[in-house]
């Protein structure tokens, strides 16, 4: 059973080695897709789907599909949000350290929460939220800046141009902010968990030192509003 | 008056590479191929078998009958193919007596790419003229989409056989981006003849794999087992029915085999995704790799055995979730010259 199939696959997969070597490559063939793992996907019945869904149906059943990676899993506990973040923690390839003040970040956020929950008054506990994970995402979602600058150079001179940024390159920024401002502005003798869910907390009411970097760009921005035309994609 | 100056036999010897590659004629081609018949009959006489009915595959076993080879390359093994196999195809020479090139793009280089991506361009132009016809017209546009997924576009080695001249990774890319701009078009079903001569037929995925039935141990349980691999590890699992959820990994329990939460996550990623927690025992044996290679061929091991127990489209369901691919990501090697797979040695000024 397995040695036709890896057979073929192997054949398949040594045929891919391009002419000329890029530098950013992948094992896998270029048409290759990338796997879908929520469950709630393939429970759709064939109605609902839209046009483009169906296309992507069709496409799937005819192409060959990736390897999921070790970090995705269909569990209810897998967020790649947090996986992205835990990854961008890690120092040296220490996943385990990395994995485990993740959620010792997220204990103390829900710590902190109950705490305030079971103090507040009765009018006020609704609008208390509990949920470390929708926290996690709201203090990333408001810290994410809108448009970035890059340098630009024009007869000699370098500009710092207010350019548009990708969803991608966005969510990257605020996450970059988060760990270096947890890693340098602190107390020697605090752990990395408190001070995130710190500033995870800070950053959900927009408040805070990452909050005020990406007003600070967003300045910065709107004060070079006039090289924008500098910008030529 | 002319003296005449000391020359060498060397000077006087054609240059042997300026002609180019060795140019076969037609008359040579037909000899070659009258050759080629005479000579299987021949072969098919010394073999004992009948002239009429020998066939390729019984000339491949003659041949490494009867010139048996122990060189590893299978190319360079004796062979007696059909001469068009063997003498790669070659154009005709383009220019007539008086010099003059028979197309008129000779001179461009590459006049096969180019008079392509002028019909192909023309074909489009019709396309859009039929278009506005129809709109002058107010007739409704024809919408029936072609199946995208079912085909797929000549490669560039197949479009450099079809054109008898080289290709360019450019010019390939910019002509299939012509091809899909014109079947982006409402009405390209006038041009669908000419479309079916660069594209091919895909077969689904689904049918290449053979899925094993259940097996049956004393107890009268249903089990059945997989392989997987993964970086250096490779792992077997047996999966058995009516079990209460229970992993044992070489004898030993997953708690304690796998300490880290993640491992134990992908060992029970396929379970979950077909949201079999409780109903399955397995018994997995595994070596080589790290932690996470280990726990990845094991994933791929239990996905492959879970293949017997469901239906075939949650087998379909478990490929596009990944579970069921080879990872083909290994460690890169070394390199000469540098210090790593990536890392260069410190650069150093004097």
């Amino acid at each position: 059973m397995a040695a036709p199939s890896t057979a073929g696959l192997g054949r398949r997969l040594r045929a891919w080695l391009p002419r000329i070597m890029p530098v950013r490559w992948s094992r896998y063939n270029p048409s290759y897709l990338e796997p879908e793992v929520k469950t709630e996907s393939y429970q759709k019945p064939l109605e609902e789907l839209t046009e483009e869904e169906r296309e992507q149906m069709e496409l799937k059943a005819v192409r060959p599909i990736k390897a999921a990676p070790p970090s995705l899993s269909s569990s209810v506990f897998s967020d790649p949000m947090v996986s992205k973040f835990t990854n961008m923690m890690m120092k040296s390839g220490n996943k385990v350290l990395a994995r485990s003040l993740m959620s010792q970040t997220l204990e103390a956020i829900k710590r902190k929460q109950l705490e305030k929950y079971h103090k507040a008054p009765e009018n006020e506990k609704e609008t208390i939220e509990c949920n470390p994970y929708v926290i996690f995402h709201q203090a990333l979602k408001n810290c994410q800046p809108i448009i970035g600058l890059s340098n630009i150079t024009r007869g000699g001179k370098t500009y710092q141009v207010p350019v548009p940024l990708t969803d991608n390159r966005k969510r990257f920024l605020a996450m970059k902010w988060l760990i270096t401002e947890c890693r340098e502005n602190k107390h020697r003798r605090t752990m990395m968990p408190e001070k995130l869910s710190q500033e995870l907390l800070l950053a959900f009411n927009n408040e805070g030192p990452v909050i005020k970097k990406k007003h600070v760009l967003h300045k910065m921005a709107e004060a070079n509003r006039a090289y924008a035309h500098f910008r030529w994609w | 008056t002319l003296r005449l100056i000391f020359t060498t036999t060397a000077v006087q010897r054609k240059n042997v590479g300026a002609s180019g590659p060795e140019k076969y004629t037609e008359a040579f081609i037909k000899k070659q191929i009258e050759e080629f018949n005479l000579g299987k009959r021949h072969l098919a006489n010394m073999m004992g078998e009948d002239p009429e009915t020998f066939t390729q595959e019984d000339i491949d076993r003659a041949i490494a009958y009867l010139f048996p080879s122990g060189l590893f390359d299978k190319r360079a093994r004796p062979m007696m193919k059909h001469p068009t196999e063997i003498f790669p195809e070659q154009r005709k020479i383009q220019w007539g007596e008086d010099g003059r090139p028979f197309h008129f793009l000779f001179y461009t280089g590459k006049q096969s790419y180019y008079s392509l991506m002028h019909d192909t361009y023309e074909k489009l132009l019709n396309v859009q003229k039929h278009q506005d016809q129809l709109i002058a017209q107010d007739l409704p546009l024809q919408r029936e989409k072609r199946n995208l997924a079912g085909s797929r576009w000549l490669t560039k080695i197949e479009l450099e056989e079809m054109l008898l001249e080289k290709v360019s990774d450019d010019d390939y890319s910019r002509f299939i981006q012509l091809l899909q701009k014109l079947v982006a078009l409402p009405c390209a079903e006038i041009e669908e003849k000419y479309i079916q001569k660069f594209s091919k037929e895909v077969p689904a995925q689904l049918q290449k794999v053979v899925i094993e039935p259940l097996q049956y141990d004393e107890r009268g349980v249903a089990f059945s087992t997989g392989e997987g691999k993964r970086k250096t590890a490779s792992a077997t699992a047996i999966v058995y029915d009516n079990g209460t959820g229970k992993i044992t990994v070489n004898g030993i329990d997953i708690l304690h085999y796998f300490p880290v939460l993640q491992d134990r996550e992908q060992l029970l990623f396929p379970f979950q995704f077909l949201g079999r927690i409780g109903k399955h025992d397995m018994v997995c044996t595994v070596s080589g790799g790290g932690r996470s290679a280990q726990a990845g061929a094991i994933r791929l091991a239990s996905a492959k055995a879970l293949r017997s127990f469901v239906t075939e489209k949650e087998v379909e369901f478990m490929r596009q979730a990944g579970l069921l691919t080879v990872d083909p990501r290994v460690k890169e090697r070394k390199k000469p010259g540098q210090e790593g797979p990536r890392r260069k040695f410190t650069w150093k000024k004097r």
